[in-house]
Protein backbone atom coordinates (compact mmCIF):
# COMPACT_ATOMS: atom_id res chain seq x y z
CA UNK A 1 0.00 0.00 0.00
CA UNK A 2 1.32 3.54 -0.83
CA UNK A 3 1.92 6.25 1.57
CA UNK A 4 1.44 3.68 4.36
CA UNK A 5 4.63 3.36 6.34
CA UNK A 6 6.72 3.76 2.93
CA UNK A 7 7.73 1.15 1.10
CA UNK A 8 6.52 -2.38 1.94
CA UNK A 9 4.02 -1.32 5.06
CA UNK A 10 0.97 -3.06 5.27
CA UNK A 11 -2.00 -2.60 7.18
CA UNK A 12 -4.28 -5.89 8.62
CA UNK A 13 -7.57 -5.10 8.44
CA UNK A 14 -10.27 -7.27 10.02
CA UNK A 15 -12.64 -8.06 13.01
CA UNK A 16 -10.78 -8.08 15.89
CA UNK A 17 -14.14 -9.63 17.87
CA UNK A 18 -13.90 -12.38 15.26
CA UNK A 19 -10.23 -12.74 15.18
CA UNK A 20 -10.14 -13.22 19.40
CA UNK A 21 -13.19 -15.57 19.08
CA UNK A 22 -11.69 -18.01 17.40
CA UNK A 23 -8.62 -17.49 18.92
CA UNK A 24 -10.46 -18.73 22.37
CA UNK A 25 -11.84 -21.73 20.42
CA UNK A 26 -8.36 -22.76 18.97
CA UNK A 27 -7.32 -22.90 22.69
CA UNK A 28 -10.53 -24.24 24.36
CA UNK A 29 -11.37 -26.52 21.81
CA UNK A 30 -8.31 -27.63 20.00
CA UNK A 31 -5.51 -27.70 23.42
CA UNK A 32 -7.66 -28.46 25.69
CA UNK A 33 -6.30 -26.36 28.00
CA UNK A 34 -9.06 -25.37 29.95
CA UNK A 35 -8.41 -27.91 32.87
CA UNK A 36 -5.51 -26.34 33.76
CA UNK A 37 -6.75 -22.73 33.72
CA UNK A 38 -9.53 -24.28 36.20
CA UNK A 39 -6.58 -25.91 38.23
CA UNK A 40 -4.20 -23.04 38.16
CA UNK A 41 -7.35 -20.64 39.13
CA UNK A 42 -8.51 -22.95 41.75
CA UNK A 43 -4.72 -22.58 43.57
CA UNK A 44 -4.42 -19.00 43.19
CA UNK A 45 -7.53 -17.48 44.91
CA UNK A 46 -6.55 -14.22 46.18
CA UNK A 47 -8.61 -12.71 48.43
CA UNK A 48 -8.87 -8.54 48.17
CA UNK A 49 -7.87 -6.67 51.64
CA UNK A 50 -11.49 -5.46 52.36
CA UNK A 51 -12.54 -5.95 56.11
CA UNK A 52 -16.17 -5.11 56.52
CA UNK A 53 -16.29 -6.07 59.98
CA UNK A 54 -15.46 -7.28 63.09
CA UNK A 55 -15.11 -10.88 61.40
CA UNK A 56 -11.88 -9.63 60.01
CA UNK A 57 -10.17 -10.62 62.56
CA UNK A 58 -10.98 -14.39 61.95
CA UNK A 59 -9.50 -13.65 58.94
CA UNK A 60 -6.18 -12.71 60.04
CA UNK A 61 -6.15 -15.49 61.25
CA UNK A 62 -6.73 -17.91 59.42
CA UNK A 63 -3.43 -16.52 57.46
CA UNK A 64 -1.75 -16.36 60.90
CA UNK A 65 1.11 -19.60 60.80
CA UNK A 66 -0.95 -21.41 62.98
CA UNK A 67 -3.78 -21.67 60.59
CA UNK A 68 -1.59 -20.85 57.43
CA UNK A 69 -4.34 -20.84 54.75
CA UNK A 70 -1.32 -19.92 52.29
CA UNK A 71 -0.98 -23.43 52.00
CA UNK A 72 -3.84 -23.52 49.74
CA UNK A 73 -2.75 -20.92 47.59
CA UNK A 74 -4.53 -18.08 48.35
CA UNK A 75 -2.37 -14.73 49.62
CA UNK A 76 -4.55 -11.92 50.76
CA UNK A 77 -3.74 -8.87 48.35
CA UNK A 78 -3.96 -5.26 48.79
CA UNK A 79 -4.68 -4.03 45.37
CA UNK A 80 -8.45 -5.37 43.97
CA UNK A 81 -7.36 -4.99 40.57
CA UNK A 82 -4.57 -8.23 41.37
CA UNK A 83 -7.39 -10.25 43.26
CA UNK A 84 -9.77 -12.46 42.45
CA UNK A 85 -11.82 -13.31 45.23
CA UNK A 86 -13.58 -10.99 48.26
CA UNK A 87 -13.98 -12.04 50.70
CA UNK A 88 -16.86 -10.81 52.92
CA UNK A 89 -16.12 -10.33 56.72
CA UNK A 90 -19.38 -9.92 58.60
CA UNK A 91 -21.97 -7.02 58.65
CA UNK A 92 -22.55 -4.85 55.41
CA UNK A 93 -23.42 -1.58 56.16
CA UNK A 94 -24.96 0.80 54.56
CA UNK A 95 -21.65 3.04 53.56
CA UNK A 96 -19.66 -0.01 53.44
CA UNK A 97 -21.69 -1.60 50.28
CA UNK A 98 -20.70 1.39 47.99
CA UNK A 99 -16.87 0.21 48.84
CA UNK A 100 -17.72 -3.57 48.54
CA UNK A 101 -19.52 -3.12 45.09
CA UNK A 102 -16.65 -0.83 43.52
CA UNK A 103 -14.06 -3.40 44.37
CA UNK A 104 -16.08 -6.21 43.06
CA UNK A 105 -16.19 -3.82 39.72
CA UNK A 106 -12.85 -2.97 40.09
CA UNK A 107 -11.87 -6.92 40.63
CA UNK A 108 -10.60 -9.16 36.93
CA UNK A 109 -13.30 -12.05 35.98
CA UNK A 110 -13.30 -14.79 36.73
CA UNK A 111 -13.76 -13.84 40.07
CA UNK A 112 -15.49 -15.40 42.94
CA UNK A 113 -16.92 -14.14 46.34
CA UNK A 114 -17.40 -16.14 49.45
CA UNK A 115 -19.45 -15.04 52.41
CA UNK A 116 -18.23 -15.17 55.78
CA UNK A 117 -20.88 -14.92 59.34
CA UNK A 118 -23.66 -14.86 60.19
CA UNK A 119 -24.36 -11.51 59.90
CA UNK A 120 -23.46 -11.92 55.40
CA UNK A 121 -26.06 -14.81 55.51
CA UNK A 122 -29.03 -12.75 56.81
CA UNK A 123 -27.72 -9.97 58.81
CA UNK A 124 -27.49 -12.47 62.44
CA UNK A 125 -28.07 -10.19 65.60
CA UNK A 126 -28.15 -6.68 63.25
CA UNK A 127 -31.55 -8.68 61.40
CA UNK A 128 -33.63 -5.57 62.41
CA UNK A 129 -31.44 -2.82 61.56
CA UNK A 130 -31.96 0.14 59.81
CA UNK A 131 -28.05 0.55 58.50
CA UNK A 132 -27.36 -2.63 57.03
CA UNK A 133 -27.45 -4.50 53.58
CA UNK A 134 -27.02 -8.30 53.10
CA UNK A 135 -24.38 -9.01 50.71
CA UNK A 136 -25.73 -11.27 48.04
CA UNK A 137 -27.80 -8.07 47.27
CA UNK A 138 -24.65 -6.60 46.29
CA UNK A 139 -22.47 -9.47 44.35
CA UNK A 140 -23.01 -12.85 43.51
CA UNK A 141 -21.89 -15.45 46.82
CA UNK A 142 -20.29 -18.61 46.18
CA UNK A 143 -19.72 -19.96 49.50
CA UNK A 144 -21.53 -18.66 52.86
CA UNK A 145 -19.72 -20.01 56.10
CA UNK A 146 -21.78 -19.69 59.34
CA UNK A 147 -20.70 -18.65 62.94
CA UNK A 148 -20.27 -16.30 64.93
CA UNK A 149 -17.50 -15.27 64.13
CA UNK A 150 -16.49 -18.77 62.21
CA UNK A 151 -13.13 -20.43 63.27
CA UNK A 152 -10.68 -19.85 60.85
CA UNK A 153 -10.74 -23.86 60.20
CA UNK A 154 -14.12 -22.81 58.68
CA UNK A 155 -12.81 -20.03 56.54
CA UNK A 156 -9.91 -22.49 55.14
CA UNK A 157 -12.71 -24.69 54.41
CA UNK A 158 -14.68 -22.71 52.93
CA UNK A 159 -11.42 -21.97 50.36
CA UNK A 160 -10.91 -25.57 49.84
CA UNK A 161 -14.72 -25.85 48.81
CA UNK A 162 -15.16 -23.39 46.54
CA UNK A 163 -11.45 -25.12 45.05
CA UNK A 164 -13.72 -27.83 44.53
CA UNK A 165 -16.46 -26.25 43.23
CA UNK A 166 -14.48 -24.52 40.38
CA UNK A 167 -12.67 -27.73 39.50
CA UNK A 168 -15.57 -30.27 39.61
CA UNK A 169 -18.22 -28.11 37.77
CA UNK A 170 -15.12 -25.81 35.65
CA UNK A 171 -16.71 -22.87 36.48
CA UNK A 172 -13.44 -20.85 35.03
CA UNK A 173 -12.76 -22.56 31.76
CA UNK A 174 -16.68 -22.84 31.18
CA UNK A 175 -16.77 -18.31 32.00
CA UNK A 176 -13.81 -17.90 29.63
CA UNK A 177 -15.78 -20.18 26.78
CA UNK A 178 -18.79 -18.37 27.28
CA UNK A 179 -18.16 -14.64 27.78
CA UNK A 180 -19.88 -14.46 31.35
CA UNK A 181 -20.61 -16.78 34.01
CA UNK A 182 -23.16 -19.49 33.04
CA UNK A 183 -23.83 -20.85 36.19
CA UNK A 184 -24.51 -18.06 38.15
CA UNK A 185 -27.04 -14.83 37.82
CA UNK A 186 -25.41 -11.73 37.15
CA UNK A 187 -26.34 -9.51 40.62
CA UNK A 188 -27.08 -5.99 40.31
CA UNK A 189 -28.05 -3.95 42.55
CA UNK A 190 -31.66 -2.93 43.26
CA UNK A 191 -30.74 0.43 44.71
CA UNK A 192 -27.17 2.09 43.83
CA UNK A 193 -25.45 1.48 47.06
CA UNK A 194 -23.07 4.61 46.47
CA UNK A 195 -26.17 6.63 45.95
CA UNK A 196 -25.00 8.55 49.47
CA UNK A 197 -21.74 9.43 47.47
CA UNK A 198 -22.60 10.53 44.23
CA UNK A 199 -25.37 12.88 45.17
CA UNK B 1 -8.44 12.51 94.62
CA UNK B 2 -12.02 11.29 94.43
CA UNK B 3 -15.30 12.66 93.09
CA UNK B 4 -16.15 14.50 96.55
CA UNK B 5 -12.66 16.92 96.09
CA UNK B 6 -13.55 16.42 92.16
CA UNK B 7 -17.07 18.08 92.88
CA UNK B 8 -15.69 21.00 95.19
CA UNK B 9 -13.01 22.04 92.63
CA UNK B 10 -15.94 22.01 89.98
CA UNK B 11 -18.14 24.03 92.18
CA UNK B 12 -15.62 26.32 92.92
CA UNK B 13 -15.08 27.20 88.96
CA UNK B 14 -19.06 27.35 88.40
CA UNK B 15 -19.67 29.91 91.06
CA UNK B 16 -22.30 32.11 89.94
CA UNK B 17 -23.86 29.82 87.64
CA UNK B 18 -26.80 27.88 88.48
CA UNK B 19 -26.04 24.17 87.91
CA UNK B 20 -28.10 21.50 89.04
CA UNK B 21 -26.05 18.85 90.37
CA UNK B 22 -26.89 15.06 89.35
CA UNK B 23 -24.75 12.26 91.66
CA UNK B 24 -24.72 8.70 91.54
CA UNK B 25 -21.85 6.17 92.18
CA UNK B 26 -19.27 7.19 90.38
CA UNK B 27 -20.44 9.75 88.20
CA UNK B 28 -21.35 13.43 88.64
CA UNK B 29 -23.28 15.43 86.09
CA UNK B 30 -23.71 19.44 86.25
CA UNK B 31 -26.77 20.57 84.20
CA UNK B 32 -26.99 24.41 83.45
CA UNK B 33 -28.78 26.03 81.21
CA UNK B 34 -28.46 26.41 77.51
CA UNK B 35 -27.23 30.32 77.72
CA UNK B 36 -24.46 29.33 80.47
CA UNK B 37 -22.92 25.89 79.03
CA UNK B 38 -20.42 28.01 76.83
CA UNK B 39 -19.29 29.57 79.93
CA UNK B 40 -19.37 27.22 82.25
CA UNK B 41 -17.24 24.88 80.06
CA UNK B 42 -14.81 27.31 79.33
CA UNK B 43 -14.10 27.60 83.05
CA UNK B 44 -13.90 24.47 83.81
CA UNK B 45 -10.99 24.15 81.39
CA UNK B 46 -9.49 27.15 83.36
CA UNK B 47 -9.90 24.32 86.31
CA UNK B 48 -7.39 22.00 84.29
CA UNK B 49 -10.45 19.93 82.19
CA UNK B 50 -8.72 19.88 79.29
CA UNK B 51 -10.58 16.88 76.71
CA UNK B 52 -13.71 15.88 76.53
CA UNK B 53 -14.41 12.11 76.61
CA UNK B 54 -17.26 11.22 75.56
CA UNK B 55 -20.86 13.33 75.03
CA UNK B 56 -24.07 11.27 75.62
CA UNK B 57 -27.70 12.29 74.68
CA UNK B 58 -30.73 10.98 76.17
CA UNK B 59 -34.10 11.57 74.64
CA UNK B 60 -36.68 12.00 77.29
CA UNK B 61 -39.75 11.56 75.32
CA UNK B 62 -42.47 11.96 77.49
CA UNK B 63 -40.90 15.42 79.29
CA UNK B 64 -40.28 16.76 75.47
CA UNK B 65 -36.75 17.10 75.97
CA UNK B 66 -32.62 15.89 75.15
CA UNK B 67 -30.39 16.35 77.99
CA UNK B 68 -27.12 16.32 76.40
CA UNK B 69 -23.93 15.56 79.01
CA UNK B 70 -20.11 15.94 78.21
CA UNK B 71 -17.80 14.10 80.20
CA UNK B 72 -14.70 15.69 80.66
CA UNK B 73 -11.30 14.84 82.38
CA UNK B 74 -8.11 16.17 82.25
CA UNK B 75 -4.56 14.68 80.96
CA UNK B 76 -2.19 17.39 82.24
CA UNK B 77 -3.26 17.47 85.69
CA UNK B 78 -2.66 14.68 87.38
CA UNK B 79 -5.06 15.12 90.57
CA UNK B 80 -7.03 15.49 87.71
CA UNK B 81 -6.62 12.89 85.81
CA UNK B 82 -8.28 10.17 87.52
CA UNK B 83 -11.83 11.84 87.71
CA UNK B 84 -14.53 12.57 85.09
CA UNK B 85 -17.20 15.31 85.64
CA UNK B 86 -20.28 15.57 83.43
CA UNK B 87 -21.24 19.01 81.87
CA UNK B 88 -24.57 19.22 80.30
CA UNK B 89 -27.75 21.32 79.10
CA UNK B 90 -31.17 20.49 78.21
CA UNK B 91 -32.44 21.50 74.67
CA UNK B 92 -36.36 21.39 73.69
CA UNK B 93 -37.09 18.32 71.72
CA UNK B 94 -39.39 19.88 68.97
CA UNK B 95 -36.37 22.78 68.29
CA UNK B 96 -33.27 21.21 69.59
CA UNK B 97 -30.58 23.79 69.07
CA UNK B 98 -27.96 24.22 71.33
CA UNK B 99 -24.64 26.31 71.59
CA UNK B 100 -21.69 24.24 70.29
CA UNK B 101 -18.21 23.41 72.43
CA UNK B 102 -15.97 22.78 69.92
CA UNK B 103 -14.16 26.14 70.52
CA UNK B 104 -14.00 25.41 74.23
CA UNK B 105 -12.68 21.74 73.62
CA UNK B 106 -11.49 20.31 70.15
CA UNK B 107 -12.33 17.17 70.60
CA UNK B 108 -15.79 17.70 71.15
CA UNK B 109 -16.36 18.11 67.19
CA UNK B 110 -16.65 14.63 65.70
CA UNK B 111 -18.42 13.66 68.96
CA UNK B 112 -20.84 16.47 68.27
CA UNK B 113 -21.46 15.35 64.54
CA UNK B 114 -22.43 12.49 65.44
CA UNK B 115 -25.27 13.49 67.71
CA UNK B 116 -26.19 15.85 64.96
CA UNK B 117 -26.75 12.96 62.67
CA UNK B 118 -28.12 10.12 65.19
CA UNK B 119 -30.48 12.77 66.91
CA UNK B 120 -30.88 15.88 65.24
CA UNK B 121 -29.59 18.43 67.22
CA UNK B 122 -28.16 21.57 65.61
CA UNK B 123 -25.06 22.91 67.21
CA UNK B 124 -24.91 26.23 65.82
CA UNK B 125 -21.45 27.46 64.86
CA UNK B 126 -20.09 24.40 64.52
CA UNK B 127 -17.36 24.46 61.75
CA UNK B 128 -17.89 21.13 59.79
CA UNK B 129 -21.54 20.05 61.03
CA UNK B 130 -21.67 17.42 58.10
CA UNK B 131 -22.60 13.50 58.52
CA UNK B 132 -20.30 11.31 60.15
CA UNK B 133 -21.34 7.79 59.84
CA UNK B 134 -24.94 7.64 58.33
CA UNK B 135 -26.39 8.18 54.51
CA UNK B 136 -28.43 10.82 54.12
CA UNK B 137 -31.20 8.46 53.40
CA UNK B 138 -30.99 6.73 57.25
CA UNK B 139 -29.72 9.64 58.83
CA UNK B 140 -32.97 11.93 58.18
CA UNK B 141 -34.83 9.59 60.04
CA UNK B 142 -32.66 10.11 62.99
CA UNK B 143 -32.75 6.65 64.25
CA UNK B 144 -31.99 7.18 68.11
CA UNK B 145 -35.00 9.02 68.98
CA UNK B 146 -37.24 7.33 70.70
CA UNK B 147 -39.88 7.72 68.24
CA UNK B 148 -37.79 5.71 65.44
CA UNK B 149 -39.23 2.25 65.77
CA UNK B 150 -37.29 -0.64 65.39
CA UNK B 151 -39.42 -3.72 64.32
CA UNK B 152 -38.31 -6.43 66.67
CA UNK B 153 -38.71 -10.20 66.31
CA UNK B 154 -41.76 -11.23 68.00
CA UNK B 155 -41.25 -13.61 71.44
CA UNK B 156 -43.21 -15.88 72.76
CA UNK B 157 -44.09 -16.25 76.32
CA UNK B 158 -43.79 -19.58 77.57
CA UNK B 159 -45.00 -18.14 81.20
CA UNK B 160 -47.18 -15.55 82.16
CA UNK B 161 -45.87 -12.12 83.50
CA UNK B 162 -45.30 -11.59 86.29
CA UNK B 163 -45.35 -8.39 88.47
Amino acid sequence: MEGNGGNGGRVYVGNLDKSAKKAKQLVMGKLRIGKAVDWATAFSLWPVHLTTSCCGCEFAATWSPRFDAEQHGALPWVGARQTNMILIEGTVTKKMACAVRVTWEQMPSPKFAIAMGACAIDGGIFYNSYNIVRPWEIIPVDVYIPGCPPRPEAVARAIIELQRKIRKQRVVSKWIEEGWRPDKEYVKPKEDPCSWWRG
Amino acid sequence: MDLAQARKIVEEALSGIEARVEEGRGFIEFIVSKENLVEAASRLKKAGFDHVKSLTVVDYKAEGKFKIVYYVSSYLNEDLAGVIVGIGTEVPRDNPKMPTLVYVWRSAEFQEREVFEFFGIDFEDHPDLRLLLLTPQVAEKRPLRKDFIVKEEPIIRTTPPTG
